[in-house]
This record gives structure tokens, C-alpha cells and sequence, in this order.
């Protein structure tokens, strides 16, 4: 069923290509990441947990400049799951069109589109594994909405305003409730080689995957409940002050992440009489808290007319839970991160961004719990990458 | 360690990062040949340094320039906000001087009895409103469009001054100003717009005379003090962008440029000269980085 998925997916595309002929500019984008990670414990990477290639990436991207007031984008990727017996999974990734605002250099933006928080949305990748908010399910780096984005006057910076489901670009439909969230999200470039930046999102409630439908039964003795609970999140808060500072080849990009919710938890216990035998149930409610804060650390070195990349990266990551009304931190879930890699570009596309590069590196994650383990990632991978722009007949 | 050491030094090797006397510059097209004029005569006084020049357009130039790729980027628009937003958050300062003065011509084949323009007329044919030669008193004949990419400063900047608008979709998108003029040679009812370096001793076409109300005046091109004074309605400033202040060689080629032997070159590239207020303004940015 998949295969036909995709096989039709694939057609459909090639389709558009051949027969676009619309007014405009017709724009084809193909990136594809082929890894490899080894994952261990303590870095023994003769026995891994994790020894695999995949196609982490497969964007499909076409993009329509209809005029210079209107565009329109979708991307979907084709990449390697265990999802299904092919191997492989289609995934909508983007779909929307801009429209420009009559304010200069802004615009307004509907469909599934970039998720403009923290440093998920323009994080390009240099280092190839996620930024940490993306990483940690603050939340999705694409989502269906509504936004007004736009440039300041004299290159300042940038400005965003939105509003999104708030669930994420994977869940649509069911997964959806009623409670938007609202975005903004502030760069200033004040000066040279200094950006200064924050995000901020707030939604009452994201929806719960599953529902108190009183089917199926987990539990033993006098404590048997339905197994499906419904764990909605609510009252969700985050921040995320950024700043960059770039000066000659190197670079430091960071932010500091505060995530806040409180999650209801709810599910029915059935209720027994003296023989044993379920009689009715009782709705079970409870509340706990959560707050995280993270820090995000990436330098960059260029180097050798930005064929070669350096890069570190470091992080922090705190969970604190509530217990007995008081927060504390789960040191089994911090954790501090720490690495560094580098990228070999041999191709780079006409506007700087990357054709074909070979990406290394290396993750150490050390629990705050130190009676734990730390986990270190490798990961090796090709990253390639172009775009064409579709020739029309002339007239 | 050593491993990832060696592999790092092969990487720079490679690359060919060795220090060499090189200035880089690449954007516009319609500066292209200008600039290459230029660096060869800067050559000629600085025979220790290349100057290597390739087009693209003015947005490939300015990305390459906010990437780091490059030391100068031509452009025949400014630079964009979200340009210079990138830039600076990339520690690029990009720092503009203006180099010559282009009156943007707009063309027709010779055999065309149509001699000139109003703005709004040029714009409506771009808009694909005024399709036939006989609407604007020449031959009845089918108006061909011949333009530039997107990528292209002149593009931007013919649409934002002239069409005002969208282009009409049937016009044909050539790569530079050369294949344009060669389009319009080529074709008794072709239109096209170029930079004032293109038409100079070009037989086979003409450049409108051109006015910003039916009222007139009407400006040509071809008269240059017209384009120096900007009356002519489409005299345009050309520009380079460097990183900050220019300093070393690259303060030494746009100073050549800027000299009295590089602006005889824009003159005989067709090009106008810097005019009083530039050469102010271009005084005041190098004066800062003495």
C-alpha cells in the first residue's frame, strides 16, 4: 500500500514538472541525507545499539513564483522508515502559499510552513544533527497556520507573528483541538556579526493521541483500569532568548530554552464488587507539572574558502518534574551534551548553501544522574543537495 | 586524532587556500564587461594581482558576498533589505560605492519607426497591455519581449521602475544583455532593455528616446549629459559592495576604478562617469577606512 504511495507520489511529481507551464518561475529541489550513526554506550562502538545506514532526508521540494507578490511551496520527504515493510515513508513536510503584504517586505504566509521558534527554523544543519529544541519536542520545526513574516527597514532583522494548530506538522484531523497557538518571534541585527533574538509560544492545549474509551484493560487485583488514557498537555509556555555572534570564519550560535506545561492525565478505573466482577468505573484525574530549561551551544570555524567546517556543540538540558507540589529535577532525563564534528563540502550551490558534503560527528550525552551512563552518537553522512529552475517553452 | 589532523590539512591543501594576491569579484552582468576592462588595466599597473570577475546577476553576487566567497560584488540594484539583514547576522558589513552611471536603454530593431517612449507606455507593453506595434503608431506587427532573469539586477529594477507590475509571461528570459541586443537584431518587432554599455556602436538597433509624461521631455540614452544630470528617467547608479570598508588590494582596485583612468574606461565601455555627488559619497565611505 505504501509503495503505491510513493511510486504515486513520485509520478505526481514529475508530472507537475513536465506540465507545469502556469504563468512564473518553476523551482525543483531535491535534498537527500545518507547516514550512517553508531550509537553506544560509553563510546564502545564495537558493540553498538544502534549500527545503521538510512536515508535520514529525502525533500522533494517544488516552488512556483507566480509574480513578485505571490509563491507558492510544498516539500515532502521520501525517507527510510521501519514504519512499514517498504522501507520507507512519504512525509508532507510543507505546503503553503505567501502572499505580499502591501507593508514593504512582508508578507503573509497560510498552510503548513516553518515553525518560526527559537533556533529550529533556521537551522541549517552545519551541524547535522537537530537543534536541541527540535530535538527535545519543545515542538515541531513545521506546522499548519496562519503567519505575517517580514524583514525591518535597513536590514535590522526580522519579524514573525503567528498562529498554529499547535499539535505539529505529523498530526492532523483527529490529533487536532481547538486551541491555537500564538507565536512571535523577534531577530534584530543591530550591529555587524551580532544577531539578538526571541521566541515566544503559548497554547492552552495540545490533544492527546488517545482517548478515555473505556477499551481494553491493563492492571491486576482490586487496580484495573482502561488501558487508553487521555495525557493532554496544557497550558503551554515557551521561550527562547537566541544570539548569535559571527566575526571573520568563526561563529557561535545559542539559545536558552524555557518550556513549561502542565500535563492532566486521565483514565477509568473499574470498579469491582466483592466477587471480583466489574460493576462500573470512576474517572480518574491528575495533574503534574512540568518545566524544562536548556541551553544550546553550536561554534563554527570556516575554513579554506568554506569548503571545510569545524564545529562543537554543547548543551544542557533540565527536566524537573512536580512531586508532592514540588519540582524537581529528574536527573535520569537532564542531561549535559557535548561534541564536535566537521563538514568537508566539495560542491556548494551558487547561493552558498550545500550541493555535496560530507558531515562527521560525534555527540556524548552524559545523564545528570552520573550513576548512568553517558551515550555517544557517531554519525557519518552525505549530504547532497541541488535545485534547477524548470525551463518553459518560449512563446 | 592525528587522523582527523591530517584529514583537515589534505582538506585545506585542496582547497587551494594558499595566500595568493587575489581580488574576487563576481555579480551583475550588465557590469561584467566593464569590470573585466577594468581589472585588466588595474593589471597592467598591479601586475602581482588577479582580478578575477564572473557574472551571474546582482543577487548571486551579493549572496556570495554575504557567504564570504567573494571580495567585491557588482550590482546594478541595491542591496535589499533581507541582504543586508543576512549579512550582517553572517559578520558581513556590506558597504556600498558606486562605480558609473548606466542610463538603462530600452531597444528596438533598427527597421522599427518607433523612435520613443513615455514610461507608462513601456511599462503597459511590459505588462503585456499593448501587444502590437500599431497601438503605439508603428507597423502592425506582433511586440516581442526580450528580458532579463530574476536573478538579474536590471530585472529588478526595470520592473520595480518601468512595469510597475508583473512582467507579461510571454516575455522571453534571456541570461544577459548580449543575447537581448542579439534577440532585438534579430527582430523586426522585438523590445528589449540594456545597459547603456550594450548599445554602444551596435548596429541593428536603437535605443528609444524616453519621458516620464506624454508631455515629454524626451531623453535618449545616447545623450549622455542627459544621463548625467538624470533627467534621462532611467539613469541608474552601478554599484560594488564590499565587505566593510575595502581595504588592501581590493581599496586598490576600486580606488583604480574610481581614478580618473578607470572612469575613461567606463566612458569608453559606454558607461557614464561618477558624477559630483557620488564621488562625495564614495570620498566620505574610503575616507572612513584611512
Amino acid at each position: 500500500m505504501l509503495k503505491k504511495q510513493i511510486v504515486l507520489t513520485v509520478v505526481a511529481l514529475i508530472a507537475t514538472i513536465i506540465f507545469a507551464q502556469e504563468p512564473g518561475e518553476t523551482n525543483f529541489e531535491h535534498n537527500g541525507w545518507f547516514r550512517y550513526t553508531n550509537r553506544s554506550t560509553e563510546f564502545k562502538i564495537t558493540n553498538p545499539s544502534v549500527n545503521s545506514f538510512s536515508l535520514e532526508r529525502g525533500y522533494i521540494r517544488l516552488a512556483h513564483r507566480w509574480t513578485s507578490q505571490l509563491y507558492t511551496k510544498m516539500t515532502v520527504d521520501l525517507f527510510s522508515s521501519d514504519k512499514y515493510p517498504d522501507g520507507a515513508t512519504v512525509r508532507l513536510k510543507e505546503a503553503y502559499a505567501d502572499i505580499a503584504l502591501p507593508l514593504k517586505d512582508f508578507n503573509f504566509s497560510a498552510g503548513l510552513q516553518k515553525h518560526y521558534f527559537g533556533l529550529i527554523y533556521s537551522w541549517d544543519y552545519t551541524h547535522p544533527e537537530k537543534a536541541l529544541g527540535d530535538d527535545q519536542g519543545v515542538c515541531a520545526s513545521a506546522d499548519y497556520g496562519l503567519t505575517v513574516n517580514g524583514f525591518l527597514p535597513g536590514g535590522l532583522g526580522e519579524l514573525h507573528l503567528g498562529v498554529y494548530n499547535g499539535e505539529g506538522y505529523k498530526y492532523a484531523g483527529k490529533y487536532i483541538n481547538l486551541s491555537p497557538e500564538l507565536l512571535a518571534n523577534l531577530r534584530l541585527t543591530p550591529f555587524t556579526g551580532i544577531t539578538l533574538g526571541a521566541s515566544v509560544f503559548t497554547n492552552a492545549s495540545d490533544a492527546s493521541p488517545y482517548k478515555n474509551d473505556k477499551k481494553g484493560r491493563s492492571g491486576s487485583g482490586n487496580n484495573i483500569f482502561y488501558m487508553n488514557a487521555d495525557t493532554t498537555n496544557k497550558n503551554r509556555f515557551a521561550l527562547a532568548p537566541m544570539l548569535r555572534v559571527a566575526f571573520g570564519p568563526v561563529s557561535l550560535t545559542g539559545e536558552y530554552i524555557i518550556y513549561n506545561y502542565q500535563r492532566w492525565f486521565s483514565y477509568y478505573k473499574i470498579n469491582l464488587d466483592t466477587a471480583g466482577n466489574p460493576t462500573d468505573s470512576t474517572l480518574v484525574e491528575k495533574t503534574k507539572k512540568y518545566a524544562f530549561g536548556g541551553i544550546d551551544l553550536v561554534p563554527v570555524i570556516t575554513l579554506a574558502k568554506r569548503k571545510v567546517q569545524l564545529f562543537g556543540r554543547f548543551a544542557i538540558w533540565n527536566r524537573q518534574e512536580e512531586n508532592n507540589n514540588v519540582m524537581e529535577l529528574n536527573k535520569d532525563r537532564s542531561f549535559i551534551r557535548y561534541g564536535a564534528g566537521f563538514n568537508y563540502h566539495l560542491v556548494r550551490r551558487e547561493k552558498g548553501k550545500p550541493g555535496l558534503a560530507y558531515q562527521f560527528a560525534w555527540t556524548r550525552t552524559q545523564p545528570r544522574n552520573n550513576a548512568l551512563k553517558p551515550t555517544d552518537v557517531f554519525l557519518a553522512q552525505v549530504r547532497f543537495e541541488w535545485d534547477a529552475v524548470l525551463p518553459k517553452p518560449q512563446q | 586524532m592525528r587522523k582527523i589532523a591530517s584529514i583537515i590539512i589534505t582538506a585545506l591543501a585542496l582547497s587551494g587556500s594558499v595566500l595568493g594576491l587575489e581580488v574576487i569579484v563576481k555579480g551583475s552582468d550588465t557590469i561584467l564587461n566593464l569590470t573585466q576592462r577594468l581589472a585588466e588595466a588595474f593589471s597592467a599597473v598591479q601586475p602581482d594581482v588577479t582580478v578575477s570577475i564572473t557574472g551571474g546577476g546582482s543577487g548571486v553576487g551579493i549572496n556570495a558576498l554575504i557567504n564570504r566567497e567573494i571580495d567585491i560584488a557588482n550590482a546594478s540594484r541595491s542591496i535589499k533589505s533581507k541582504e543586508i539583514s543576512s549579512a550582517r547576522a553572517n559578520g558581513v558589513n556590506p558597504v556600498e560605492i558606486v562605480i558609473a552611471l548606466d542610463g538603462l536603454s530600452v531597444i528596438v530593431n533598427s527597421k522599427n519607426p518607433v523612435s520613443r517612449l513615455t514610461i507608462d507606455q513601456i511599462g503597459a507593453i511590459y505588462r503585456g497591455e499593448i501587444t502590437n506595434w500599431s497601438q503605439l503608431g508603428g507597423p502592425n506587427k506582433k511586440i516581442v519581449l526580450y528580458g532579463r532573469q530574476p536573478n538579474s539586477g536590471t530585472f529588478v529594477f526595470f520592473r520595480d521602475e518601468v512595469v510597475k507590475g508583473e512582467y507579461a509571461t510571454s516575455m522571453r528570459q534571456m541570461n544577459g544583455n548580449a543575447q537581448i541586443v542579439e534577440g532585438v537584431n534579430a527582430d523586426e518587432g522585438g523590445i528589449g532593455y540594456v545597459g547603456l554599455g550594450y548599445i554602444k556602436g551596435i548596429s541593428g538597433i536603437k535605443p528609444l528616446s524616453v519621458a516620464r509624461t506624454t508631455a515629454g521631455p524626451y531623453f535618449s540614452p545616447a545623450d549622455e549629459a542627459s544621463v548625467r544630470s538624470g533627467a534621462y528617467p532611467l539613469t541608474r547608479p552601478l554599484y560594488q559592495y564590499t565587505n566593510g570598508v575595502p581595504k588592501g588590494l581590493v581599496r586598490a582596485f576600486i580606488e583604480f576604478e574610481l581614478s580618473p583612468e578607470g572612469q575613461k574606461i567606463v566612458e569608453e565601455e559606454g558607461f557614464i562617469p561618477v558624477t559630483q555627488n557620488y564621488i562625495q559619497r564614495n570620498n566620505q565611505i574610503l575616507t572612513v577606512g584611512k
